[in-house]
């Protein structure tokens, strides 16, 4: 069975009006070419497309593994598990009161306002149109967090995204709204029930109002049979602070585009990732740094360390508008390669169009260095060990900027597990 | 004939720094001005070569009779007042001597170049006198320089472009004691009846070397007591809160 | 037809500032507006090339109708050439002079314009110099000729030297590598043809001068110079175009051959005038330790494309772009670097420094190639953009490649302006604020400004200060 949208019959008339229009936009639009800038040493063939077919409703047992492997940060204020983009478990007594923090289809009956104001309203710039469509097309579960003025949220808000059986494909969906002066983290985690082949196809929307504080991480811990798409967005207010980032792990093919706009003077947005591809892994990265307010900040680091045959494409642009006057911002991607068939592509860019501009990025592929291996070795660490430890502390570098100990401990754990599985 | 600067006042954004300055050097004479971090010392020389960051609220500064004020920074350079500067920028790609000539090129009449020959000439003997190595001649002005390097190099152009009035904004800051007397020695040879000197400094260390005519001390933007060279000697000895004490009672 | 160029009445040259004067025309040879078979043989017949030649023409003619602009990565303003209205050929005198006093009158009357100092003027006792699509004056230092090395106009190194010439020709750059790569295969002619002998060392820099004088004609160079083993060349080329109303083409192939341990510099001193459309192709195949360097500097045109490529084909090879683009209003540089790594222990350097005046626009584009199964290799990019003044743009869009650990790859860019506490410490010594961000300007370039000939930098420095004339204040 192809992929087909089923409409859920609850939603206002906005959202199926829009659900059925992204439905036929996803059947015109022709599948990106390698000829698209935006899919340069990509291919959106490897989704395969033909052969997905809607995730079935999950049986309870596979539910029950599910949730019961939920469990990452030993403190959360709220807990959602989905299987099959349908509800398996949630838990929010921890949240402050008045924050809003509900599965996409509650959300949709009961604060249509908000939803139709915020939801899904950024034109995408990367490539992915014909995803982002397909997403709306399907879309039946997902987070909607809603922070009220001035409160801040103490724990991290945690959602796990399960997929299961062969080819099944989710939509998940996130959309955080911090209202002036409001504090909230997100963790989404994306996983396979089984190491079987499936989709996901995911889009996480993050509105920053004046003076915000929002952190948001993606982990993608896909079955290396599956394919993982993530479209993100940030939107930063006056003085908001953003920060968003990207574990990918999983997935033999896995795609992200991540935009940040800064709209609000003395904003500042962090983009920040670590992957580690072995085997064939391919991991293609896209993001935009979007200027549009003077005084605000951004500053992107990706690291990529590569083994085997595995493959990463970092494509980044940082764009200043016209009257974004005194900008700061800056672009880091480096890989680390450690195989003699691993590919690492980098395009970074930058359109400056403002005056008074700090912009500046660099790129660095190359493998580990000699002086440090010789460094560690003179203190009778050997060769792999030393190996693990510099990798590691590749990783732990863009990890520290994260600023939460216990996510930043999740994290690392997450990558020195993927290591232990590294011959 | 003199740099005159009668009752200045002048902010950066909404802070009044200069709150009526009065001060007039005269050719030949060598002032001092003293005072605690954040008096205004540094305010004084900026607004004085029209630093753009800073507004000139109420009062007058003149240089011979020609008002400083209503000129540009660079007519207020040509015009003869020069400021060795506290941290001297660098500029990338710009050899000490093609800025040097471009300086003096400046002040000639339109298309009249600066003669290679006896520019160099002067220059070497200039920076002799400096001890300073000739390789300077040919390094990016102020780039990679120690903190003494560039104040040397701030003595140098003062010494080839010889101004009417100097302003040496805190020049012994960050200088050894070696360093600061071989300073101290370049602008002792260019004092003459025809320049006068307005030295900046915090400490008394400097004025050893450069001997003042007239110290005086500023403090929240006005000069609060003038004396002789004695007056730096006690202050150093004393501190600056006897000056306060005297001058808040005066002021009341 | 008359074949004999007249002196020209000076009265009728119209002179407005540098750069910006036009002599009358006196064509003999004219293959009219449009492309077309018809015009293929139109030149080839004039130009009496061997049907090889006329095949090849052929076939790129073919290739660039079928080739689509390239706007889904480059500037729209493309779209804006209408291939019609461009003359595609046009000849003044087709012998190329021997002597100095052969040269026409009004040919010398443009060099002296351009203000070639007179030592300078000496050198081009040994210059390659084009006046529109032919060469106008043609003669080889007789050192140079002694020591074997062939410096002849493109169509007489395919006459004379076809042994050379075809073995190289269109190898390094294939017709369709581009669309107007495809062009310059179809209707070239002009430019230089050189042949270095194995172990020759060139020492002074063979130099031509190019110029397009008529309205609404495109030029389209070719060159090849092949540097045998062991052998060093500089080569240097020179561009101003007089102003006109309708839009210039200029779309020249060069193509650059070292041969094991060669080495080529090419160095290019560019100032078109700000309606020409420059689309350039060069590249360079660089055989075992050889090297190739690009020193280019980009002034003027309405838009330039250009991005110098060297393949590094044997093991050691190395390479390098030195470039300086400068986009005032009305003006954007599309210039970069490719950088194909094809062998072990290839290295190769890029340093680019662009600035931006008014509304004008300067865009880096690079591409560095690692491919798999290789060792050693290593590539610095480095781009540096400096904005005048608000409304000044500027883009990067750098792409590398890189398989395998064996490898080092580095890539910086960075944008800025000229401080102001830099110009207030230069205003405060006397300078006005043009000459103080005159001085600035030419300092952010400096380091690179010392890698072209002595009497190039000088004319750089000279056409900076032209060019930032007016921009503050």
């Amino acid at each position: 069975m192809p992929l087909s949208p089923a409409l859920s019959t609850s939603a206002p008339a906005w959202f199926k009006e829009r659900a059925t229009n992204a439905w036929s936009q996803f059947q015109t639009l022709p599948l990106p070419s390698v000829r698209d800038e935006n899919w340069r040493y990509s291919n959106a063939k490897s989704i395969p497309l033909e052969s997905l077919a809607n995730a079935d409703v999950p049986d309870s047992d596979v539910v029950k593994v599910a949730v019961a492997a939920s469990v990452e940060l030993e403190k959360w204020s709220a807990r959602l598990v989905f299987v099959n983009d349908c509800l398996a478990a949630s838990e929010s007594s921890q949240l402050p009161a008045g924050v809003i923090c509900v599965p996409f289809s509650q959300a949709l009956e009961q604060h249509s306002d908000a939803m139709r104001e915020h939801f899904m309203q950024r034109q995408m710039q990367l490539g992915s149109e014909k995803f982002a469509a397909l997403h709306l097309a399907m879309l039946k579960a997902g987070t909607v967090v809603i922070v009220p003025r001035g409160i801040t949220v103490p724990a991290p808000i945690e959602v796990f995204h399960w997929v299961s059986g062969e080819n099944a494909a989710i939509f998940p969906h996130t959309l955080v709204i911090a209202e002036d002066n409001a504090a909230v983290t997100v963790v989404d985690h994306y996983r396979s029930c089984t190491s079987e082949a499936g989709f996901s196809c995911a889009v996480a929307d993050l509105i920053g109002k004046p003076g915000s504080h929002v952190t948001y991480i993606a982990c993608q811990e896909m079955s290396e049979e599956a394919q993982a798409m993530h479209l993100s967005s940030t939107v930063a207010g006056k003085d908001a602070q953003m920060k968003s980032f990207q574990l990918q792990l999983g997935a033999n093919w896995s795609r992200s585009e991540s935009v940040s706009d800064l709209v609000g003077k003395g904003a500042r947005s962090d983009m920040l990732s670590v992957s580690l591809p072995l085997g064939d892994q391919i991991v293609d990265q896209r993001t935009l740094q979007n200027h549009k307010a003077p005084n605000a900040t951004s500053d992107l680091l990706y690291k990529n360390a590569l083994y085997d045959s595995s493959r990463t494409v970092f494509s980044g642009l940082i764009t200043v508008d016209e009257g974004a006057h005194y900008t700061d911002a800056y672009q880091t991607c480096r890989n680390l390669l450690n195989s003699d068939t691993a590919e690492a592509n980098s395009l970074p860019g930058l359109e400056i169009n403002a005056d008074q501009v700090k912009c500046s990025h660099g790129s660095t592929s190359g493998p580990v260095s000699e002086e440090e291996l010789f460094y560690l070795k003179a203190r009778g660490i050997p060769d792999n060990e030393a190996r693990r430890l510099i990798v590691l502390g590749f990783a732990d570098d863009v990890i520290q900027r994260i600023g939460n100990d216990a996510i930043e401990q999740m994290i690392h754990a997450r990558v020195e597990e993927k290591f232990a599985r590294l011959g | 004939m003199s740099l005159k600067i009668e009752n200045l006042q002048a902010r950066i954004g909404e802070r009044e720094i200069l709150k009526g300055l009065t001060i007039e050097i005269k050719p030949g004479e060598v002032h001092a001005i003293m005072g605690p971090n954040g008096s205004g010392k540094s305010t004084l020389s900026k607004v004085l070569c029209g630093h753009e960051d800073y507004e000139v609220t109420g009062g007058s500064a003149t240089l011979d009779g020609e008002d400083l004020l209503s000129l540009s920074i660079d007519q207020r350079s040509r015009a003869g007042l020069f400021l060795a500067f506290q941290y001297p920028h660098e500029i990338p790609g710009v050899t000490n001597a093609n800025f040097l000539r471009a300086a003096l090129k400046a002040r000639k009449p339109d298309g009249e170049d600066v003669d290679a020959i006896a520019f160099y000439r002067q220059m070497y003997a200039r920076m002799d006198q400096l001890e300073m190595d000739r390789s300077f001649t040919g390094r990016n002005v102020n780039e990679g320089f120690s903190g003494g390097e560039k104040k040397r190099n701030e003595i140098l152009q003062l010494m080839m472009l010889e101004p009417k009035y100097a302003i040496l904004d805190e020049t012994d800051s960050g200088l050894d004691i070696d360093a600061l007397k071989i300073v101290s020695r370049g602008v002792n040879a260019m004092r003459s009846a025809e320049r006068g000197f307005l030295v900046i400094t915090h400490y008394q260390r400097l004025l050893n070397y450069i001997q003042p005519d007239i110290v005086h001390v500023l403090m929240d933007g006005r000069i609060v007591k003038t004396g002789d060279r004695s007056l730096a000697l006690k202050l150093e000895e004393k501190g600056y809160d006897w000056v306060k004490d005297e001058a808040l009672p005066a002021a009341a | 037809m008359s074949a004999e160029l007249e002196t020209p009445d000076l009265s009728d040259i119209k002179i407005d500032s540098v750069g910006d004067f036009t002599f009358p025309e006196n064509n003999v040879y004219d293959a009219g507006y449009g492309l077309s078979e018809k015009t293929i043989d139109y030149i080839c017949d004039v130009k009496g090339d061997p049907e090889w030649i006329r095949d090849f023409r052929k076939k790129a003619l073919k290739v660039f109708n079928e080739k689509p602009m390239p706007t889904h990565w480059a500037t729209k303003d493309l779209e804006n050439i209408h291939f019609d209205e461009f003359r595609y050929y046009l000849a003044g005198d087709r012998k190329p002079k021997k002597s100095w006093d052969d040269v026409p009158e009004e040919v010398k009357k443009t060099f002296e314009r351009l203000g070639i100092p007179e030592q300078e003027r000496k050198f081009l006792a040994g210059v390659e110099a084009q006046y529109d699509s032919e060469a106008a004056y043609s003669n080889i230092k007789a050192a140079v000729a002694e020591q074997g090395v062939i410096f002849v106009n493109s169509t007489e190194g395919l006459h004379k030297h076809p042994e050379i010439f075809k073995k190289w020709f269109g190898k390094v750059i294939p017709t369709g590598d581009n669309k107007f790569s495809a062009l310059n295969s179809a209707v070239f002619s002009g430019g230089s043809f050189i042949y270095v002998p194995p172990g020759v060392k060139v020492k002074h820099p063979l130099q031509a001068y190019f110029r397009i004088n008529s309205e609404q004609f495109g030029q389209f160079e070719r060159t090849l110079i092949i540097a045998d083993e062991g052998a060093e060349v500089m080569y240097m080329e020179g561009c101003t175009a007089p102003k006109f109303d309708t839009a210039t083409l200029h779309s020249a192939v060069v193509e650059l051959v070292a041969l094991k341990g060669a080495k080529i510099q090419y160095v290019t001193v560019q100032n078109w005038s700000s309606n020409v459309f420059n689309l350039v192709t060069k590249r360079g195949v660089a055989h075992e330790e050889a090297e190739i360097r690009w020193i280019d500097c980009n002034i003027g045109s309405r838009l330039t494309m250009k991005y110098p490529g060297v393949v590094m084909k044997g093991r050691k090879a190395r390479g390098e772009v030195i470039s300086i683009a400068l986009a005032n209003n009305g003006q954007h540089q599309d210039t970069g670097a490719k950088m194909i790594h094809a062998a072990d222990e290839t290295t190769s350097n890029v340093i680019s420094k662009s600035i931006s005046i008014g509304e004008g626009r300067s865009t880096y584009r690079g591409l560095v190639h690692i491919p798999k199964h290789l060792k050693g290799c290593k590539n610095n990019t480095e781009c540096d953009a400096l904005l005048i003044n608000p409304k000044s743009r500027t883009d990067t869009y750098p792409a590398i490649s890189v398989r395998g650990s064996q490898h080092s790859t580095q890539h910086e860019a960075s944008v800025s302006q000229v401080s102001a506490e830099q110009i207030f410490y230069l205003m405060q010594r006397g300078l006005s604020e043009g000459e103080a961000m005159s001085l600035s300007v030419n300092g952010f370039i400096n380091d690179l400004a010392k890698e072209f000939p002595m009497e190039y930098s000088v004319e750089l420095k000279r056409l900076i200060d032209l060019e930032m004339e007016g921009s503050v204040g």
